[in-house]
């Protein structure tokens, strides 16, 4: 575990803090993690919240406003925040779930749970899938 | 509640949230079990168990043990819960509408964003 300020995210990449995991591109996270942090909390489903523009992403949380606030608290915009699920052993596109109460953001245009916008979809479906190593 | 699946917020976290957020978050829950109750009985029952968990804890929560009604609330709220997911459906609950009840507290709940 590395810890530091904001720069020092950007190299160590994961990190703890109190139950958060912290995965960035130079250091993804495995599916063995990821069900490990499964199993350690909810069972099939880790909640995980991305910041599109940093390239982050912070997983394993009771509440995806944990990790939005934690995000927030370091510098994060909020409207490149958003909630996602990701269930470790279900096959297919199914595996990320686009759903949280973080995503609903009314005065940013997005008025569900879900990621209303398709590009931002994909965006987040990329940054995933260069964030966790299949 | 000492098997809880959230056990930050079952150690007292969650009575800080307001109601509007708590209903909110139990939404999220209700609504990834009626997503997943036709791909994926079993992730459904999770999503399930977790928004039942949720309900027991905002009843339990001392604020709204203050007020009868909404306690009131609460409680039909998880019968009507349980009622669509585990029961006969007496309410005849669809999962829009559920959708739709819980939406409005977390559209509450987040207003400020």
């Amino acid at each position: 575990m590395i810890r530091g300020g904001l720069g020092s995210t950007w190299s160590c990449t994961m990190r703890s803090q109190g139950n958060v995991r912290r995965a960035t591109e130079v250091s993804p996270v495995s599916m063995d993690e990821l069900r490990d942090l499964a199993g350690g909390r909810f069972g099939d489903m880790v909640k995980a919240v991305v910041d599109l523009r940093r390239g982050v992403m912070l997983l394993d949380a009771e509440l995806h406003a944990d990790q939005e606030a934690e995000l927030l608290a370091e510098g994060s915009a909020q409207p490149d925040l958003w909630g996602i699920n990701l269930y470790p052993d279900i096959a297919g596109p199914d595996w990320l779930e686009f759903d949280s109460m973080i995503n609903l953001r009314p005065s940013f245009g997005n008025r569900s749970r879900g990621v209303d916008d398709p590009d931002a979809r994909e965006a987040i479906a990329s940054l995933v899938h260069r964030l966790i190593r299949r | 509640m000492s098997d809880a699946q959230h056990r930050d917020l079952a150690a007292g976290r969650w009575w800080e949230l307001s109601l509007a957020e708590q209903l909110g978050h139990v939404g999220s829950e209700v609504s990834r079990a009626v997503r997943w109750t036709s791909r994926n009985p079993g992730v459904a029952r999770g999503a399930l168990y977790r928004a039942l968990e949720l309900l027991d804890l905002t009843l339990d929560d001392p604020r709204q043990r203050r007020s009868v009604a909404r306690l009131r609330e609460i409680a039909r709220a998880r019968e009507v819960v349980a009622d669509f997911f585990a029961g006969p459906n007496q309410y005849g609950s669809t999962g829009p509408s559920l959708q739709k009840y819980f939406d409005a507290y977390a559209r509450a709940a987040r207003r400020a964003v």
